[in-house]
């Protein structure tokens, strides 16, 4: 017959479902061992409910709890208000510097693809023509073209 | 789900809620610092662990998910710590050089208490009780604590020792067997179920 082992446990604290605590009062009855055990161990649970109360927090408790909240949030602040100092204007300048970087490499690249798009446009006689404001020498040339592209 | 009142007020804290937080430290500072206490076995020391839970509650806070109770969320930051604190040995090591060389007879030494009689017997059984604990394993000494002393149930402890409600039954079990045989003087002899 196998005994209750950690059912035991369990059976004092209340914590078995209502048919394993049946089995196990079903098996105390008949087991001289386990009615033993049982015995011993409600032994322990008495001596350990015994035991003088846990101390009550001392009346200064809370307070010194939030002094030392204050002091933490106080410290976290400060480490941050002590880098502006050393890091923070520092870093602030290097980021500054890696956005205009940054602006200026953007801007770069916008002009050239602009230019590019008007590279297109300027191997367009026609839109050379369109353009309207060109040099003499350009716009008859333009023509040119014009009568060259007639011919085709 | 249970409502849980501390979790609503933790979730206010979030919301930058502080007086939520002064409740909830009301509310838990008494259990917190018995809780320590089981552990370094000096008020002092206990206290300053308590305010070290809260502390790191309230820096924890913003990771709170309500799916977890308040409760086990707490009992998990204060186990950890508490478990270090251990770890760390220091005060292990002074509370061993204080009670090794001290009898552990349940009419030892005197302490407070209603009559000197009952008081020596308190302070002698707390020795054997701490002198027991130290003994454990650690997970098995976190579920004895927060099983007897705290009251918590094996389904909340799992939670706070994110184990398995069985695996909570077999150190329970196995921690109050070794509390039968350390504490067996201290036993009331005419314990018996009728």
């Amino acid at each position: 017959m196998s005994h209750l082992g950690e059912n035991l446990t369990a059976f004092l604290d209340g914590a078995l479902s209502p048919a394993e605590r049946e089995e196990a009062l079903h098996h105390l009855a008949g087991c001289a061992a386990c009615r033993a055990e049982e015995a011993r161990l409600r032994g322990a649970l008495a001596a350990l409910a015994a035991l003088p109360l846990p101390p009550e927090p001392s009346p200064a408790f809370e307070q010194r709890f939030h002094a030392r909240l204050a002091r933490q949030r106080s410290e976290r602040r400060g480490w941050l208000a002590r880098l502006p100092a050393r890091w923070v204007l520092p870093a602030a300048a290097a980021c500054a510097a890696a956005v205009l970087a940054v602006g200026v490499e953007l801007r770069q690249r916008r002009e050239l693809e602009h230019a590019a798009r008007h590279l297109d446009l300027l191997e367009s006689y026609e839109a050379v023509e369109a353009a309207g404001d060109v040099p003499p020498e350009d716009a008859e040339l333009v023509a040119h073209l014009h009568e060259l592209g007639g011919e085709r | 789900m249970v409502p849980d009142p501390d979790a609503a007020l933790l979730l206010a804290f979030q919301r930058g809620d502080e007086s939520a937080f002064r409740t909830l430290f009301e509310r838990h500072a008494r259990s917190m610092v018995a809780f320590c206490h089981h552990f370094v076995r000096d008020q002092a020391r206990a206290e300053e662990l308590a305010q070290d839970v809260f502390l790191k509650l309230h820096q924890a806070a913003p990771r709170y998910q309500p799916s977890a109770r308040f409760q086990t969320f707490l009992y998990r930051i204060a186990s950890n710590h508490c478990l270090n604190e251990l770890r760390r040995g220091e005060h292990q090591a002074r509370r061993a050089a204080g009670a090794d060389g001290e009898p552990a007879e349940p009419d030892a030494l005197p302490g407070h208490g209603a009559t000197p009689e009952e008081a020596a017997r308190g302070a002698a059984l707390e020795r054997a009780v701490a002198r027991m604990l130290a003994g454990l394993p650690e997970k098995q000494r976190l579920a004895l604590v927060l099983c007897r002393f705290q009251g918590l149930s094996y389904e909340e402890i799992a939670g706070v020792l994110e184990t398995t409600v069985p695996a909570v039954k077999s150190l329970v079990h196995r921690a109050t067997v070794a509390a039968a045989e350390a504490l067996a003087p201290w036993a009331p002899g005419e314990e018996r179920r009728s």
